[in-house]
């Protein structure tokens, strides 16, 4: 499935690479978002390992999976964003993040491609509800609305 | 650039460090027996060398003024022989090294720490330059005649500011220090390195300035000399040398050609030159006439020093090893094999099980230290009490080189310590006619002792002192408010564990050495941490014992893993005592509907795991699942899964640190294994798992 997106990231014209703003994002869906982030955080996008769930922890994290020898925590960000749990699907899939040294994968629905972003075109949320994981909204050439997936706030506030 | 400092500073802290550890052990050794013996003498004078020399170099200023001054003194020593002191100054000499000892140290912590070091060096140091004028002034008649026979360095060249001899020499370097520098023979000497190390060929004058301090004054006044033996040499010189630091002023000159007698005896020169520019690190010879050279070369270390960091990744990537291996080996697609490749792969696989098993031994074997390190500390704390509470208390040390973890080590340093602290302070009768009166020994006994079992360190502090009453201790606790039950209900054991409840201390002053607050509590809580439990032993009027029970690594346990529901866990078999199954009927209830069984003819209380986790389980009934009944440290519980698995060692790893905000310890989870699936474990921790179940019912 990498091996796709990879593909598709390369046809993907290079818009504006001059501009210091432009990053290279990771577009993926949950729970009928589209939402996107750097590629920087995203070590690699993996599916089919089995899960240990942990007692006495929050539901959203799903438990930990073994990565070849490293132990990683799993975040369920629907269930993080307080949307239903859905059963897996041949679609679903577990992206590795680093952010700040922390290793942790998050399940995601779907991962759609890679494309460049202007993050100075990136605007605030207009509604005034706390986002819990979203940072911005930024609306692309073809029309379609993503959403910035804020990974420091999932790191940050683990809760 | 940067990450070299770095290296030098860490050669440099460990190289201290290991040095100030060796001369701690001579000290103490060497005081017991009340005199130090001539290799020791020497020995004490190479470490001081090589602290100051590296001081020095690293421009520690404190730290190498102090070591100078105190191999000037134990220059003068071995110089006139330890035997030319009293017995009164030996014991002086004894304090003031400890005292010096104690010195460095601190100021090797400033360093490891990054604080600045101490500017104020000159009381000590003059402390020590006193003690040197002291002894030597009882001996001065007979020094003074010895200066004569044999005149000392500077005097020995009235003709000093003159070249020196050296035939072969066409030209000659005359460098003068910047004055006030401090300890001019090694910066010389410094400058001299730097000159060898660019292959050059030359002499240099003084040819002992390195280990010889009393040439100090005469390289102020006359600077040194480098002679060359062509003019090339030279050029190439001249240039190092004016990259050269606190170098006043230097001048080329060439050599008044042989004009001058060459009949002037040798040994001053080439010789002891030539030596010296072979050994770096050559040892103070031909220093004094009456010295005679160390009889004892240094002995070579077969170690290295070793990251932690990376023995750490070498230990856990070890432990993925030993779990692919069996990954590989058990995979069901070799079934599909044919008979014969698979036998022939067995053979193979056989051959990986038994060098991956070595492997893993290796590994572990590298994180393992003796004890003797923390057992020596003892020595010299027991030591200082000595002194200052004038108790005559003997330490003796059993078993000291036992191996441990050296994380395990490290954790336990504290707590021995403290125990060690409290048996002189507290335990030790105050005066010897209490002993005496008593039936005991004048001199108190402390012993402190390691042994193996087959799992665990089994560490042991004895004291034949006062022992401990019960009933006080069980007073003490009531008045405190600290009983849980009613007075008569306690057991020996439970009032003497008493002691390690926080806000118990049975002395009301505090001293200088215990008391301070930090109690038995936290001695308790350090051994805990390790995985260790912790016991005392006392009767009334004959001592008290403390064990402390560790096990031999944190990294790997031997698990028995049980199901509950679809997850699998881990549970330490140190920590196991029986499996049962019991039925319904033999299940007690109490007011409170907690369940409660009987093993053995004790009562224990159950935990359903699968409750306490609020998780699925396949044995709804007590019937259908099995009971372990666990025990750590002072709690004992049975618990009910589903099923046991089996045992199998496991490698532990830590829980992502991500997971480190829902505090899972405090839940009885410690930590995961990857088992040969590659599928995770979660290591239960039975205490852990105690107080958060039984405390909170």
């Amino acid at each position: 499935m990498s091996n796709h997106i990879e593909s598709q990231a390369e046809k993907q014209p290079e818009i504006q690479t001059g501009s210091p703003s432009v990053e290279r994002c990771l577009v993926f869906e949950s729970g009928a978002l589209s939402l996107f982030m750097s590629t920087n955080y995203v070590i690699e996008i993996i599916n089919g390992h089995s899960i240990t769930p942990i007692p006495m922890i929050p539901s959203f994290i799903k438990g930990i999976l073994n990565l070849r020898g490293q132990i990683l925590p799993v975040v369920d960000i629907r269930l993080y964003m307080g949307h239903e749990e859905m059963e897996f699907t041949r679609q679903t899939c577990i992206i590795v993040l680093q952010v700040d040294s922390l290793s942790l994968g998050i399940i995601v629905d779907s991962v759609q491609q890679v494309i460049d972003i202007d993050l100075a075109n990136v605007r605030s949320i207009p509604v005034k509800r706390q986002q819990k994981l979203l940072d911005g909204m930024v609306t692309l050439e073809d029309g379609r609305v993503l959403m910035s997936f804020d990974c420091k706030a999932l790191i940050n506030d683990p809760c | 650039m940067d990450n070299g400092m770095d290296n030098i500073l860490d050669t440099y802290l460990y190289e201290s460090n290991s040095l100030l550890d060796q001369l701690d052990e001579m000290l103490v050794k060497d005081e017991k027996e009340g005199d130090f013996s001539p290799d020791d003498v020497n020995e004490i004078f190479r470490i001081m060398h090589t602290i100051k020399g590296s001081s020095a170099m690293m421009e520690f200023n404190s730290l190498s003024t102090i070591a100078h001054h105190i191999e000037d003194l134990f220059f003068y020593i071995r110089d006139k022989g330890i035997e030319s002191l009293n017995p009164g100054h030996k014991r002086e000499l004894f304090d003031l090294m400890f005292k010096s000892e104690d010195y460095l140290r601190s100021e090797v912590g400033k360093v490891e720490s990054g604080s600045p070091l101490s500017d104020n060096i000159d009381s000590f140091s003059s402390e020590i330059n006193e003690f040197l004028k002291k002894i030597s002034v009882e001996k001065s008649s007979s020094m003074e005649q010895e200066a004569q026979e044999y005149p000392a360095v500077p005097k020995a060249r009235p003709d000093a500011p003159a070249l020196p001899q050296d035939p072969k020499a066409v030209c000659f370097f005359h460098v003068f220090l910047e004055e006030g520098i401090g300890m001019e023979n090694l910066r010389a000497y410094i400058i001299v390195n730097a000159l060898k190390e660019c292959g050059l060929e030359f002499r240099y004058y003084p040819a002992d300035m390195e280990s010889n301090p009393s040439v100090c004054q005469d390289l102020i006044d006359n600077g040194f000399f480098l002679s060359f033996e062509s003019h090339e040499a030279a050029a190439q010189a001249e240039g190092i040398i004016k990259s050269q630091n606190y170098i006043r002023s230097y001048e080329l000159l060439d050599s008044p050609d042989h004009t001058q007698d060459r009949d002037v005896p040798a040994k001053t020169q080439d010789s002891p030159a030539e030596d010296n520019v072979s050994l770096p690190a050559a040892k103070p010879a031909a220093a004094g006439p009456s010295v005679s050279a160390p009889s004892h070369s240094p002995v070579k270390q077969s170690l290295i020093s070793v990251n932690l960091m990376k023995l750490n990744s070498l230990n856990d990537i070890v432990g993925e090893i030993v779990i692919t291996e069996s990954m590989v080996t058990s995979s069901p697609e070799l079934n599909l094999l044919p008979k014969e490749s698979f036998d022939n792969f067995m053979k193979s696989a056989r051959q990986l099980r038994k060098l991956t098993h070595d492997l893993q031994d290796i590994s572990m074997s590298l994180r393992m230290v003796p004890i003797s390190g923390v057992f020596q500390k003892m020595n010299r704390i027991v030591r200082d009490m000595k002194q200052k509470l004038g108790k005559d208390v003997r330490l003796t040390i059993i078993g000291e080189d036992t191996e441990v973890d050296k994380t395990i080590v490290d954790s336990i340093q504290d707590p021995i310590m403290h125990i060690v602290r409290n048996s002189m302070d507290h335990g030790i009768e105050e005066t010897q006619e209490e002993r005496i009166e008593a039936g005991k020994a004048a001199q108190g006994e402390i012993i402190l002792s390691a042994s193996h079992t087959s799992s665990e360190v089994v560490i042991s502090v004895s004291d034949d002192g006062y022992g401990m009453n019960a009933q006080k201790l069980l007073a003490k606790a009531a008045e405190k408010g600290l009983l849980t039950k009613p007075e008569s209900e306690y057991s020996q054991k439970e009032a003497l564990g008493l002691i390690m409840l926080p806000g118990f201390s049975t002395n009301q002053a505090v001293t200088e050495y215990s008391g301070r607050g930090v109690g038995m509590d936290v001695v308790k809580k350090n051994v805990e941490s390790v995985g260790g439990t912790i016991s005392i032993s006392s009767e009334a009027g004959l001592g008290t014992t403390i064990s402390m029970k560790i096990p031999l690594t944190l990294a790997i346990v031997d698990g028995m893993k049980i199901t509950v529901g679809d997850s699998i866990f881990t549970i330490p078999v140190s920590n196991i005592r029986q499996s049962f199954k019991v039925t319904e009927e033999q299940v007690i209830h109490d007011e409170y509907g907690n369940e409660i069984v009987d093993c053995l003819g004790s009562f224990y209380p159950i935990i359903r795991l699968h409750q306490f986790f609020h998780m699925d389980t396949n044995a709804p009934n007590i019937k259908d699942g099995i009971l372990i009944w666990v025990e750590a440290s002072d709690c004992s519980y049975c618990l009910l899964v589903d099923s046991l698995i089996g045992e199998q060692q496991v490698v532990v790893k830590p829980l992502p640190a991500y997971l480190n905000t829902f505090e899972l310890k405090n839940y009885g989870i410690s930590g995961c294994t990857i088992l040969g699936d590659g599928n995770i474990s979660i290591i239960l921790d039975i205490l852990g798992l105690y107080a958060a179940a039984i405390k909170n019912m």
